[in-house]
């Protein structure tokens, strides 16, 4: 038999054999590394998940047009729009306004596109049902309380078009919507149909965008659209963006303070641990010298112990951290968590050292004693 | 002579029971830190989210729809003053600061526009306070005004005064006039002094702010405001808010008290509207809806990761504890050879480790508030409430681990043969 093949049969009979304490080891460091695992996953994946719940504030990037003009075309929108990142733009609305007339008041009425609307204005309240075609409206509240209007009643618009004819045509109310904001005053109907009316298609006052993107990245974006699409001037919503930098970073400083407290407080708990399971073995520790084992074998041997149980560990605390994680994730945001691959290797290292370390310390106490000493019990 | 043997065992076990200590007082102080932190983040992730200025603008009632683009406002003047325009009396306002839930209105300020032209241009005036003083009837005094209700705001420059003839003027109106810090500013018949330049990224950058009192001396409108923003600390909205929001006559007594004395939005603004005459009070859905999502989300997030890592801190302990009972078998081998019953063994063994557990948790309980300070001053730069809530909340977990953790040991324990463990097997 061979060194190699002894040391082997060593450990795994050590570790075998003493299958009720090496378990309770085995399942502080996988708590550990759960944790560390777990908590560093959410860590990293809070600004993106928070950033896509900040959406729900609306917009935080208005295109309106450059050099003094007024309107600016749809085709340049949908220009810088394709500039924007596919995966964290939320929505692109268009708004364009038209001053119209029903029972000689005047309204402003706004042609956008409902299902960008829902995206960007995720907040609007709507009593009734969105519009889908192009003769069905939708009223703000105030609106329906001036003119006493309700969902399934009809209204009755009027205007001039671009060429200065005048226009009329019968609406349907599908729905009335509440926002507490100027919306509340609009009449809201759909772009294409509101474009028909006015005899003039492919321009909007302004376009509504919505990124999942921080205060940095938005003015990098900004930038770009200012050089590539030199029509149209970005302007960054700022109350929306500062404030929401603000909070997140807030938020992922606590995470991380947390984070680092329960990560302290865990590898406190799996030294303590190893340190017991190492320091009970001194009665084997003293007949291994007896028996003139030297004192570099038997640190290799307990290291060799207190990698695999890392390991172990480690193992196990990746596939549980990773629930973890993604219980949080699904639970709280509804959404399955980015996994960073990276972390696996660093929480397998970072449990097999602090094991190994763990063992090294009072095996250091335990191999200096005389072994007659030991084994007589004293 | 139970009572002499946990002496002894108190006195003489130190190391063992130690450690037993010192893990019970790292998960205890890991959970008062966690749970303190838990419960007074919604209040803190609140105050971060007023940033996002007024959740409530106060309108008179009735008033003609407000309209934003100007070509609507010549039509409405040709088509006859067939609306007569409301107002809001600004005598009305330090009275919300008197409401039930005045504590929770954090910042207001009036608003009262009007068209003027400056130097052959027309350009939009906006009345307001900037930093208001008001002396309240209750002995009270508040300041309020625009300098926190906007604190988004890029300003170059100082803040207006209220009492002054400054003026505030928007980066894009002050582009097109050729306006710096410092010029003259010529309104109407007044000439101001530009007091800064401001960028909000919204519609205010085309506009000109100037104290209130301005405004309603050269629009001729004594005491008339047309809108106030106010800023609250709300409770996001649940079902009864939702109904009481649609109409509040159509609760039961008890949930219009119920109601009426929690500070959901809608409750505010009903005694908003209680106070100021003929107004209404109307949520602002972007911003009321969206911190009730996020304070929500905030706060479960919160509440998961505290569980979680409390019950990982509540294995690690146990598992701690019962390798710190184990650790006695000589001892209990005696014990139980010169005659001791398993009851008894165990009793002392049990009442030992609670003892312990309690030293131990009490001093985890000081070292967890301090921690959450710690936390609540590196995030948010404020303290944490301390909450007495914690303090039952940890003596239960403290007894569920300890408990949990000695129960396997002192099974095994109990199961030990006196003379095998006495040999040193």
């Amino acid at each position: 038999m061979t060194k190699r093949q002894m040391y082997m049969k060593m450990l795994l009979s050590s570790l075998l054999r003493r299958r009720s304490r090496m378990t309770v080891a085995l399942l502080a460091i996988a708590i550990g590394a759960t944790v560390l695992l777990g908590m560093t996953t959410i860590c990293y994946d809070i600004p993106r998940q928070m950033g896509r719940e900040f959406r729900s504030y609306g917009a935080n990037m208005v295109f309106v047009a450059a050099g003094g003009e007024t309107m600016l075309s749809l085709s340049d929108v949908d220009r810088a729009a394709a500039l924007l990142p596919r995966e964290s733009l939320v929505g692109v609305t268009p708004y364009r306004y038209k001053t119209v007339r029903s029972n000689m008041q005047p309204y402003t009425l706004v042609g956008t596109r409902f299902e960008q609307v829902r995206k960007t204005s995720p907040w609007w309240k709507v009593s009734g049902a969105w519009p889908t075609t192009g003769t069905e409206i939708l009223i703000g509240s105030d609106v329906a309380e001036f003119a006493r209007l309700s969902p399934g009643r009809t209204i009755a618009i009027s205007g001039t078009n671009a060429k200065g004819a005048r226009f009329s045509r019968e609406m349907t109310i599908l729905g009335v919507v509440r926002t507490g904001g100027v919306e509340d005053d609009f009449l809201f109907m759909d772009l294409t149909a509101l474009e028909e009316l006015a005899g003039d298609a492919g321009r909007v006052e302004l376009a509504e965008v919505s990124v999942a993107m921080n205060a940095a990245g938005l003015s990098a974006l900004s930038a770009l659209i200012q050089r590539e699409v030199p029509t149209i001037a970005p302007r960054l919503v700022k109350r929306v963006t500062q404030s929401e930098t603000s909070v997140l970073s807030r938020l992922q400083a606590l995470v991380y303070l947390v984070t680092l407290v329960v990560l302290v407080l865990t590898m406190i708990c799996v030294a303590t641990t190893m340190m017991t399971v190492v320091m009970e073995r001194r009665k084997e520790i003293g007949l291994k010298k007896a028996l003139g084992a030297e004192n570099r074998s038997i640190v290799a041997e307990f290291l060799g112990e207190g990698v695999c149980l890392g390991l172990g560990g480690g193992l196990l605390g990746v596939a549980f951290g990773w629930l973890f994680a993604q219980t949080i994730s699904v639970n709280v945001f509804g959404r399955a968590i980015s996994f960073n691959i990276y972390l696996v290797p660093a929480t397998l290292a970072a449990s097999i050292i602090v094991t190994g370390a763990a063992c090294l310390i009072p095996i250091r106490s335990a191999t200096e004693v005389e072994p007659a000493l030991v084994l007589r019990g004293e | 002579m139970f009572g002499r043997m946990l002496r002894g065992a108190l006195t003489r076990q130190k190391g063992k029971l130690l450690m037993v200590a010192f893990a019970m007082a790292l998960g205890v102080s890991l959970a008062t830190a966690m749970l303190n932190v838990m419960m007074d983040v919604g209040d803190k992730v609140n105050q971060e989210l007023r940033t996002y200025g007024a959740n409530l603008t106060v309108v008179p009632r009735g008033a003609s729809l407000v309209n934003e683009l100007y070509d609507l406002e010549d039509e409405r003047a040709e088509a006859g003053a067939s609306i007569p325009q409301k107002y809001l009396a600004e005598d009305d306002l330090p009275k919300m600061k008197m409401i039930f839930w005045a504590f929770n209105i954090v910042d207001f300020a009036p608003f009262l526009e009007m068209r003027a032209t400056s130097a052959g241009r027309a350009v939009t005036l906006v009345g307001t306070w900037f930093d208001k003083h008001l002396d309240l009837p209750t002995g009270e005094s508040v300041d309020t005004g625009m300098k926190r209700l906007k604190s988004w705001w890029d300003i170059g420059g100082e803040w207006a005064r209220d009492d002054g003839r400054d003026a505030m003027i928007g980066k894009n109106l002050a582009d097109r006039l050729g306006l710096k810090v410092g010029d003259v500013f010529p309104a109407d018949r007044q000439n101001l002094t530009v007091k800064a330049i401001f960028e909000s990224g919204g519609p205010e950058d085309d506009q000109a702010f100037v104290p209130l009192h301005l405004v309603q001396e050269l629009s001729n409108r004594p005491g008339a405001v047309e809108r106030v923003d106010v800023s609250a600390l709300t409770t996001p909205e649940n079902d009864l808010a939702r109904r009481a929001a649609q109409d509040p006559n159509s609760l039961s007594r008890r949930e219009w008290d119920t109601w009426y004395c929690t500070a959901y939005i809608s409750a505010i603004a009903y005694q908003i509207e209680e106070v100021v005459a003929d107004s209404r009070a109307k949520p602002v859905l972007q911003v009321a809806e969206s911190e009730g999502a996020i304070l929500r989300k905030t706060q479960l997030l919160m509440l998961l990761l505290t569980v979680l890592s409390l019950a990982c801190a509540a294995l690690a302990i146990s598992n701690l504890v019962t390798a710190g009972v184990m650790e006695r078998s000589a001892e209990i081998g005696l014990l139980k050879a010169i005659g001791a019953t398993g009851a008894a063994v165990s009793l002392l063994i049990l009442t030992e480790i609670v003892l312990t557990s309690l030293a131990g948790g009490a001093v985890g309980y000081f070292v967890g508030l301090g921690f959450a300070q710690i936390i609540g001053w590196t995030v948010f730069g404020s303290a944490i409430a301390t909450k007495g809530l914690v303090i039952p909340l940890v003596a239960i977990l403290v007894l569920i681990v300890t408990l949990l953790g000695s129960l396997p040991a002192i099974r095994m324990l109990l199961s030990l043969r006196p003379t095998e463990v006495l040999h040193g097997r």
